[in-house]
């Protein structure tokens, strides 16, 4: 090799090193504004942190949580609302479809009594001509006959206003029953759609209470999330001091090699000790970029995937927590004001069966009456039935025909007691019937929601702290965009920089391909440079700045051959030790 | 609030201890060497100190030095944060006065739980 190959070896090597002291000024800048704008980050992020505990914090002080109960609570009530209102409304329907049946039994029973009030009338039409045939001996009968008149009479009057009254109260019956039939499987279906929707409101309700209830937690591992990712920048950045000193060794070694050991006049044929100590260290310096390259990758990757974790934890989970509670007001204020029109659906569809059973409740009262005068009508008849007999008797054989007659009221008497037993027994059942319906209808009144109407205050208490909670995470939420915002810009600048620090640390590549050919020219002039050099003394010699054990174990891998892990630094940094 | 001195050369180093120490509820102050580390010592009280090794001018071990015999400093902890990790080192240290040794990089959490430990 002559000197003035040497010459060009060691102005090479200078460039090289002027080149990693560029890299060197040039990267400090960069890490350094690359620092600031973690911090800023960083203290977004502590922002973003603290205005969603905030939110958290309202949301347990607001008790948001205890609604869950009270909620579930209501659907329960809201569903039995709905059951018992169906319920009442086909026992309703039933109980008139009896009725009905009751109705057209007594009608027969009315035609019977109307049979029975002609009997009569005919017999005082008999009494009559007997009293008339005897004359001054039959004046007792004579009272008889016109007792036996007034009555038939009383019977024709009663007997047709019963047969009207069932008329009327078929009709209204007849027109509850109606309205049921062709409302009941409307209602039913109204009901069924209100249900499923109610479901629907509960579950999602449900299941967002729940969501809301993990906030906290969700918060909590999140925050962690953020603090470990800060971690790994704090410890990334220090990678940058590390492999700083590093390079800088590597530029003192270069600048060493240049200046000692490939002088001017090493123009000799065979390679000088100091030659070969050029080769072995260049090789030496040469590894250490290797090293360098790698360490440098894995801390820009750390900082890169760090800071994108910073944000994306930031911009989705603690950003959600706002909306999160939001929505669950939203949810919940749906399913009150679903349930509201649930109830004021049932309560009008109450209104509608009230007025239309109270046609039905109104020809009741007429009905108590009829059984009363029925009852009255057949003592009557007794009464008749023994004055004839006692009659007839006093007039013993002049009185035959009396007799006749006398049988002729004790029959119809018999008769009269066994169709008003009929009517009677109708008549209660159709009271009872009614009885029933005024009993179901007391479902359809304001005292029966009172549970329902307790669940729903009591959700509509939580509903208001909710509210609270939303209006505050709405608030808070604003802020937290807005820190959002400055952290997502300053996302664009860490881009940057990563970028221009990726440019810069490309020059090692340049430095290790000047230093490779500077290498390859010793080879080519001195065949045996590797071999012609003390391994001891070049580790003595290049050693001696280190002051990482990874420089030296790159050291020792280039000059004996030992393993080397290019993976080297601890990414979740160092314990302290304390002496 | 209890101060802190973190003494090194590179400027990104400083403000990752700063950064973590002041987020713990510390007052750090920073100097850029072991020169500046003594002369702000000299003026001034702290709790505790972090320093690095090497650094141009006054380095890590002639800093420990100088500090213990600066009044009232006697025993204040001096935690060396330096990329060295060999034995000797680590003696040099502890023979200048040095109260424990951190091999860069720091774990954050670590460095906040010994500073707590030793400032309480």
């Amino acid at each position: 090799m002559s000197g003035s190959n040497n010459t060009t070896a060691a102005s090479n090597l200078e460039k090289s090193g002027s080149d990693l002291h560029w890299l060197l000024r040039t990267t400090e800048d960069a890490i350094n504004g690359l620092v600031n704008a973690f911090q800023d980050l960083a203290g977004n992020t502590e922002t973003t942190l603290t205005l969603a505990a905030a939110i958290v914090d309202c949301v347990e002080d607001e008790s948001v949580l205890s609604v869950l109960p009270g909620v579930r609570t209501l659907g329960i009530e809201a569903r039995q609302f709905l059951g018992e209102r169906l319920q009442a409304t086909s026992g309703i329907l039933e109980t008139v479809t009896t009725e009905m049946e009751l109705l057209h039994r007594l009608s027969t029973v009315t035609d019977g009594q109307a049979r029975i009030a002609l009997n009569i009338n005919m017999l005082t039409v008999h009494t009559k001509i007997e009293v008339a045939h005897l004359g001054s001996v039959g004046t007792g009968f004579e009272y008889l006959a016109r007792e036996l008149a007034d009555f038939s009479q009383a019977l024709a009057r009663n007997t047709k206003e019963l047969a009207s009254h069932t008329d009327d109260r078929r009709a209204a019956t007849e027109n509850t029953r109606h309205m049921l039939s062709v409302e009941l499987p409307h209602l039913r279906e109204e009901l069924t759609r209100v249900e499923v929707n109610l479901s629907d409101d509960l579950a999602q309700l449900d299941a967002g209470l729940t969501k809301l209830s993990r906030m906290p937690e969700q918060f909590r591992m999140s925050a962690e999330g953020i603090a470990q990712q800060i971690a790994g920048v704090v410890v990334a950045v220090q990678g940058y001091d590390i492999t700083r000193q590093q390079i800088e060794h590597v530029q003192e070694a270069l600048e060493v090699i240049s200046h000692q050991y490939l002088r001017e006049d090493d123009a000799k044929a065979r390679v000088s000790p100091e030659t070969a100590c050029a080769h072995a260290g260049l090789s030496i310096q040469s590894c250490q970029l290797d090293a360098i390259k790698a360490t440098i990758s894995e801390w820009k990757s750390q900082i890169r995937t760090c800071m994108e974790s910073i944000l994306r934890i930031s911009a989705s989970d603690i950003v959600g927590i706002g909306p999160l509670v939001l929505e669950q007001e939203r949810s919940m204020s749906s399913q009150l004001s679903h349930i509201d029109f649930l109830e004021r659906e049932c309560q009008a569809y109450g209104e509608k069966i009230r007025t239309t059973t109270e046609g039905i409740s109104g020809l009741s009262q007429l009905f108590t009456e009829h059984l009363r005068k029925s009852e009255s009508a057949r003592n009557r008849l007794r009464l008749l039935t023994f004055n004839s007999v006692i009659e007839a008797s006093r007039l013993g054989a002049q009185a035959d025909t009396i007799c006749v007659v006398a049988d002729g009221i004790a029959e119809v008497s018999a008769e009269w007691s066994k169709i008003a037993e009929q009517s009677g027994s109708t008549l209660e059942k159709i009271l009872d019937l009614s009885k029933r319906i005024s009993a179901v209808m007391a479902t359809f009144s304001d005292a029966s929601n009172e549970q329902l109407n307790s669940a729903q205050e009591q959700t509509k208490t939580g509903l208001e702290s909710l509210r609270r909670a939303s209006a505050f995470a709405v608030v808070q939420g604003q802020k937290i965009e807005g820190a959002i915002e400055t952290m997502r810009a300053r996302s664009g600048e860490i881009g940057r920089i990563s970028d221009l620090l990726d440019a810069c640390f490309g020059r090692i590549d340049e430095v290790l391909s000047d230093i490779e050919q500077v290498k390859r020219q010793l080879e080519a002039d001195y065949p045996d440079v590797k071999e012609e050099y003390d391994a001891a003394e070049i580790e003595e010699l290049f050693s001696a700045s280190y002051t990482t054990q990874t420089e030296r174990d790159v050291l020792r891998s280039a000059i004996y051959g030992t393993a080397f892990s290019a993976a080297q630094q601890c990414s979740t940094g160092n314990d302290v030790e304390l002496f | 609030m209890k101060r802190i001195l973190t003494v090194d050369d590179s400027a990104s180093m400083r403000q990752m201890v700063s950064f973590t120490l002041c987020k713990a509820g510390y007052e750090v102050t920073e100097a850029v060497d072991g020169k500046d580390g003594l002369a702000k010592v000299e003026g001034d009280k702290f709790d505790l100190i972090i320093t690095d090794l090497n650094m141009p001018n006054v380095d890590g071990i002639q800093l420990i030095a100088s500090v213990r015999k600066t009044p009232g400093y006697s025993f204040v902890p001096i935690l060396m944060l330096s990329t060295e990790s060999q034995a000797e080192k680590k003696n040099a240290g502890r023979k200048a006065g040095a109260t424990g040794w951190i091999v860069k990089p720091f774990n954050a959490d670590q460095l906040v739980a010994v500073v707590q430990k030793l400032v309480k």
